[in-house]
């Protein structure tokens, strides 16, 4: 039998011995880690830090890089759930009222019965869990388009919302949620990024290691071919939902921590769910789905969180974050080729891909 | 887009109706659903009752400009698109309007300064969508961010009010005998958008792009020019919503226009027409302005929170969709078909078989 | 086969020095898989008819016929693809019913597509193992590890030297097709059909590809290889069934045919008597109505040149692949033009785009009528009038549907469009009844130059002639018409002159007595190079 030999992807490092086909071989690793929309991030994170901090170098105080990164938790554990849904080729639009709904169904009791916190987490979770089911119901058992379905859940879970507030809000939040919320383990690392950090890491975990991660990757890909291999296609898309649900739950007990109080628009006054599609984006995840993942958009989050502190550094008015965000996002699109389909013929000016004319 | 079964079942032709006539019962329903509405209203809740004619006219200026900002969401569905800025648009252009007139431009010039932005605004949504190919729903998921941004930023902190009384009566609370003056001039637009969909070369083309892209143009459409027109009027159609928002409320705010998309949506959806394009009828959507628009300010009226009846128009919208998806079914639509359509996948299957 | 070591059956077998061994087969041996009487028809059309055909173990078994044949539908239906309307598959002695691409795969039987359907973002690992994935100890946890070596195994044993940890969409076609290959085998298939693989493949890669074959062979796998190059069929096979408009002609072991006999069972010894549908055709005095000069648009042709003129029949023969519908595609402006010229009428068309060929009097009836010539969910008055939208008569800007109507009636009724009203939606009618409707389409736009790409596409029998009448009716009337077809009596029996294309290049032009199917087989498969 014969072995078919094929050039090994990607190119491998000069053979030849010699100090310049050492640093070859390093520029080389250089080129191939760099286009790694992770490795891009890391770097825009850091250069942009190092920039402000020479312009201003209160930038770089622990303690603003504490407040950067703890800002960007709760967008990080939702864009973890966005960036699971996603994907699977769906859209969760309807996360800021699943975040604001379990920050103030734990902020009433907490603040008036002064609730345990551990129960808490345990009741952010559950609620969490249901209003995801809600969403993974009407996608995957009824059959609506995910934009719709979680544009609908958006309006009924903000009502619902507003209803649970009944007019007031969650205020005097006990000192065991802020104090948590506001603690360093180190200096300028909160303990709220460890949270954000461990999501991240239990997600890349799931979406790496176990059968149902990988079934949302197939499903994404090629949700048909995906079926018909024997992948429970309506099953998997309607757990993406779930823990998006259970995710975004988690974020409001870390929201309310953080910010130690709860209205009846909180999630949505932050633009929570758009920011959460924006760090996925820009994290290299595809809105087509298949590819990317949650390290990409936790940096992205904590860009996102860079960037805001940055401006306000400049004094720029933080009424231009959203304008800001909405270009990263149409960058981060138009650049990521690779997610895009082949454009059919009629999508003047890209031409059909090659087909092997001998 | 559309699917063709690969193995039809056999007795399929007895059961095929026309599109036609599925389109008109929706319509037909819809204005029926309008009339018990309205009768129900009159009837159980005696606050409705005392408005008499014209007070119920005059509740149609609580939701015209949803209607407008539905009639170009409509146009931007049916072909295959959607436009998720348009919220955002109609803030911009009621700020923009506003902040000239404050700077000293007549009202009026300011107006038409305003439109122009929002078809400016429409422009940059169709070019992304064109040119550069990238999906409407990407594109204004980003521009929705980038108008609204500037719509805080150019409002500033106390955004304008209290214009001037000849606007404010045209605009927004004038009116031509019992009738609101934009009840007329949604009348007029509606009326235009409707004949331009329905019986025009244009709206001919559009819908045709909505049912299958590919094919619009071996026909012969110029599927690039007419997308991005269609972009444009959605976004000017939303900057003249605005113009209203702002004359009726006598302000201009940089977040009114965010309540507004999803109730558009529904309304579109409540029409009858496709989400996936091509299907549907531009009258449906009309009635459909009503019917959401009334439930609306009846169940206000009738002493729920506005709150609620938001939620109840989110579930509406979703009841819309499962009926649409169970007639889909029953007209035999595969479950396979569905779930291509739904999810599509990155390799089609052909829709003739080739032996 | 190497001990088994612990892992057993859901793993690969390990052998002692813990290296993985891929079982030859994981079922009894030699298992037969047989369909009888299969006969399936789309929308109308009867694709395939009473077919019969056993496909024994430890055989290549090839079948063949020309575009349109039905191969690709049997072997569809043997995977569980589609479901046939009459007819059985067996199993050994099991009769299997209800088959559908999950179950048949569960009982053995795989199909590697034309054209590779891998997971572009997913590993080579991932894509064997997708829908079975290996669990760790935990159940819910992916054993990397054990799928890394059992893929190794696996892309040895089809002869791919890379590591399973790549990408699918950083393979070539090629080496994605074997992965396919190889997912057959990670599946416990013992029946595996190739359907047309050879067709994006350098004549290198197939022979790669028939090596794979050839050994999976001696270990007693049943195979089914569906092509219609006959060189590739001759060379491999032990088993020849031809196909031909959807019935058995002939099955043969490969010692008791050859070329001449395959060439003969795939066109149909009765159609040399058919009587040609045209009369002679006389150049004299007819104007040049289409004149195409060096047209070139990469990688798709190259310097393709050819003219008609009015009321001549020219032919576009060659396979599929070979570039025809790219050029027409690019005549009528959909793709762009790399060089070359197009002329209608004398008239130079620059900056061609469907709508300008269209108003210079050229159209174009696509090949996936599907895809890209019907709207399915609109009714057919829509669907004809589609083509003429801005000649429609118009009451200032709007149109009036009551001289539209009447526009749609007048062109179904010419081309005789068989179905309820002008109100049903266009995919209730069949085939040939749509395709009829595409023909009114492009005829109200009242053309002086038609190509019709595969215009038998998907018809009935029956309803094929119409279509030749139809277009020899036309051509009489003083039309230009291109025709482009895969099956060559369509060509003989319709055409005045027949330009032959292989792999992007003009490479014959015949015509009157020249145009045989004989000779044109030939050349569109490349006879000509020999």
């Amino acid at each position: 039998m014969t072995t078919l030999s094929t050039s090994p992807v990607p190119a491998a490092p000069a053979q030849t011995a010699g100090p310049g086909a050492f640093r070859a071989g390093l520029g080389n690793i250089a080129l191939v880690l760099l286009r790694r929309r992770e490795v891009q991030l890391v770097v825009a994170i850091l250069g942009l830090f190092a920039v402000c901090t020479g312009l201003h170098p209160q930038f770089g105080a622990s303690s603003n890089i504490a407040f950067i990164l703890a800002d960007s938790t709760t967008i990080m554990i939702v864009a973890v759930g966005q960036t699971i849904v996603v994907l699977g080729r769906g859209i969760d639009l309807s996360v800021s009222p699943m975040l604001g709904i379990a920050a103030v169904s734990i902020g009433f009791p907490a603040s008036m019965h002064n609730l345990n916190i551990w129960l808490a987490l345990l009741f952010v979770l559950l609620i969490g869990i249901g209003l995801g089911m809600g969403n993974g119901f009407l996608v995957s058992v009824v059959g609506i388009p995910p934009i719709i379905a979680t544009l609908a859940t958006l309006t009924i879970y903000g009502g619902w919302q507003f209803i649970i507030c009944g007019g007031m809000s969650v205020i005097n939040i006990p000192a065991v949620y802020t104090n948590f919320g506001g603690a360093n383990v180190l200096p300028g690392v909160p303990w709220l990024i460890v949270i954000g950090a461990g999501v991240v890491a239990l997600a890349y975990v799931f979406l790496t290691r176990t059968v149902t991660g990988r079934s949302v990757y197939a499903v994404g890909n090629n949700a048909d071919a995906a079926f018909r291999a024997g992948v429970p296609v309506r099953r998997v898309l309607f757990t993406t939902y779930v823990i998006s649900g259970f995710l975004a739950g988690l974020a409001g007990l870390v929201y309310l921590c953080q910010i130690g109080s709860a209205t009846s628009t909180s999630g949505s006054d932050g633009n929570t769910n758009l920011m959460s599609i924006a760090a996925t984006l820009i994290g290299g995840t595809t809105l087509l789905g298949g590819r990317g993942g949650p390290v990409g958009s936790a940096l992205g989050a904590v860009f996102l969180s860079e960037a805001a502190q940055a401006l306000i550094s400049f004094r720029f008015n933080e009424i231009w974050d959203p304008a800001g965000v909405g270009v990263l996002i149409l960058i981060a699109v138009v650049a990521d080729r690779k997610g895009a389909p082949v454009r059919q013929l009629f999508r003047q000016p890209f031409r059909q891909p090659a087909k092997a004319v001998k | 887009m559309s699917a063709i079964a690969t193995s039809p079942a056999a007795p399929r032709r007895a059961r095929v109706q026309t599109a036609g006539r599925q389109e008109t019962t929706w319509v037909v329903t819809v204005a029926v659903l309008l009339v018990a509405l309205l009768a129900y209203f009159c009837l159980a809740v005696p606050d409705f009752r005392e408005l008499g004619a014209s007070g119920i006219l005059a509740l149609c200026e609580q939701f015209l400009f949803t209607g407008l900002i539905a009639l170009g969401e409509a146009l931007v569905i049916f072909a295959g698109e959607i436009d998720l800025s348009t919220g955002a648009m109609s803030s911009l252009s009621g700020i923009v309007m506003a902040t000239l007139w404050q700077h000293g431009l007549n009202i009026w010039l300011a107006v038409v300064v305003a439109l122009v932005v929002a078809a400016l605004g429409g422009a940059i949504n169709g070019l992304l969508v064109t040119r550069f190919g990238i999906y409407s729903l990407l594109v204004t998921l980003g521009t929705q961010f980038i108008f609204s941004s500037v719509a805080t930023a150019v409002g500033g902190n106390t955004p304008p009010y209290n214009f001037p009384k000849s606007f404010v009566n045209f605009a927004g609370t004038g009116t031509v005998g019992p009738v609101p003056d934009q009840l007329i001039i949604f009348a007029v637009i509606a009326v235009v958008v409707w004949l331009v969909l329905a019986r025009t070369r244009y709206g001919r083309g559009l819908v045709l792009i909505g049912y299958n892209r590919a094919a619009s143009r071996y026909t012969g459409v110029n599927v690039q020019r007419t997308l991005f027109s269609a972009f444009v009027a959605c976004g000017l159609l939303a900057g003249i919503a605005g113009i209203f928002v702002s004359g009726f409320y006598n302000a201009a705010r940089d977040d009114i226009g965010d309540s507004l998309l999803l109730p558009a949506i529904t309304t579109v959806v409540l029409g009858g027409v496709d989400i996936f394009g091509g299907r549907g009828r531009m009258s449906g959507v009309i009635i459909a302005t009503f019917l959401l628009g009334f439930l609306f300010q009846g169940l206000l009226i009738r002493g729920n929170s506005s709150l609620t009846a938001t939620m109840i128009g989110g579930i509406v919208l979703v009841l819309c969709l499962i009926l649409k998806i169970a007639l889909d079914r029953r007209a035999g639509v595969r479950l396979r078909e569905l779930l291509q359509r739904r999810f599509g996948s990155t390799q089609e299957a052909p829709a003739v078989p080739d032996a | 086969m190497s001990a088994h070591t612990g892992q057993a059956s859901e793993a690969g077998v390990l052998s002692a020095d813990g290296a993985v061994a891929v079982p030859a087969r994981a079922r009894p041996a030699g298992l037969q898989y047989e369909g009888r009487l299969l006969t399936k028809s789309f929308d109308g059309a009867t694709v395939l008819s009473q077919v019969s055909i056993t496909f024994e173990p430890g055989e290549i078994h090839s079948v063949v016929g020309e575009n349109g044949a039905g191969k690709s539908t049997l072997v569809k239906i043997m995977a569980g693809i589609y479901q046939p309307d009459s007819g059985e598959v067996l199993l050994g002695d099991d009769r299997l019913a209800g088959l559908s691409p999950r179950s048949a795969q569960h009982r053995g039987i795989y199909l590697v597509p034309q054209e590779p359907a891998l997971m572009q973002s997913l590993s080579i690992t991932e894509n064997l193992f997708v829908g079975i994935l290996r669990r760790g100890r935990l159940r819910f946890n992916v054993d990397w590890a054990s799928m890394r070596r059992e893929a190794s195994a696996y892309l040895d044993r089809v002869g791919l030297d890379i590591v399973p940890e790549v990408k699918a969409e950083e393979l070539s076609v090629a080496q994605q097709q074997l992965v396919e290959c190889a997912r057959a085998l990670v599946h416990r298939c013992v029946v595996i059909y190739f359907d047309e693989p050879t067709s994006p493949l350098t004549g290198k890669e197939a022979g790669t590809l028939f090596e794979v074959m050839r050994s999976l062979r001696a270990e007693g796998y049943t195979l089914g290889f569906i092509s219609h190059r006959l060189d590739e069929v001759l060379a491999i096979s032990d088993r020849v069934t031809v196909l031909r408009d959807g019935a058995k002609v002939l099955s043969a072991p490969r010692s008791e045919v050859d070329r001449a006999a395959l060439v003969r069972a795939m066109i149909g010894r009765e159609l040399v008597t058919r009587e040609r549908v045209r009369p002679h055709f006389d150049a004299t005095g007819r104007k040049e109505m289409l004149a195409v000069e060096d047209l070139t648009s990469q990688p798709s042709f190259e310097g393709v040149s050819f003219n008609v003129r009015e009321g001549e029949v020219l032919g576009l023969a060659g396979l599929v692949g070979s570039g025809r519908t790219e050029v027409a595609e690019t005549i009528f402006g959909l793709r762009p033009t790399d060089r070359g010229t197009v002329q209608v009428e004398g008239r130079l068309l620059e900056h061609r785009s469907p709508r300008i060929c269209i108003d210079a009097g050229l159209v174009y009836l696509p090949e996936d009528r599907g895809r890209h010539g019907i709207f399915a969910e609109v009714e057919v008055e829509r669907n004809v009038t589609a083509g003429v939208i801005p000649r429609l008569e118009r009451f200032g800007p709007l149109i009036k549907p009551a001289p539209e109507r009447q526009m749609a009636k007048e062109a179904t009724e010419k081309t005789a469009v068989r179905m309820t009203s002008l109100d049903t939606l266009m995919k209730a009618l069949s085939g040939g009844n749509q395709q009829r409707a595409m023909l009114s389409r492009w005829l109200l736009a009242g053309p002086r130059v038609a190509i019709f790409d595969e215009p038998t596409r998907g018809v009935d029998v029956g309803a094929k002639d119409d279509i030749y009448q139809l277009v020899a009716q036309l051509a009489g009337q003083g039309l230009a018409c291109v025709f482009i077809s895969s099956e060559l009596n369509e060509l003989t029996i319709s055409c005045d002159r027949v330009v032959a294309m292989y792999e992007g290049h003009v490479v014959a032009e015949l015509s009157g007595a020249e145009i045989t199917d004989a000779s044109l087989g030939a050349i569109i498969v490349g006879a000509h190079l020999r």
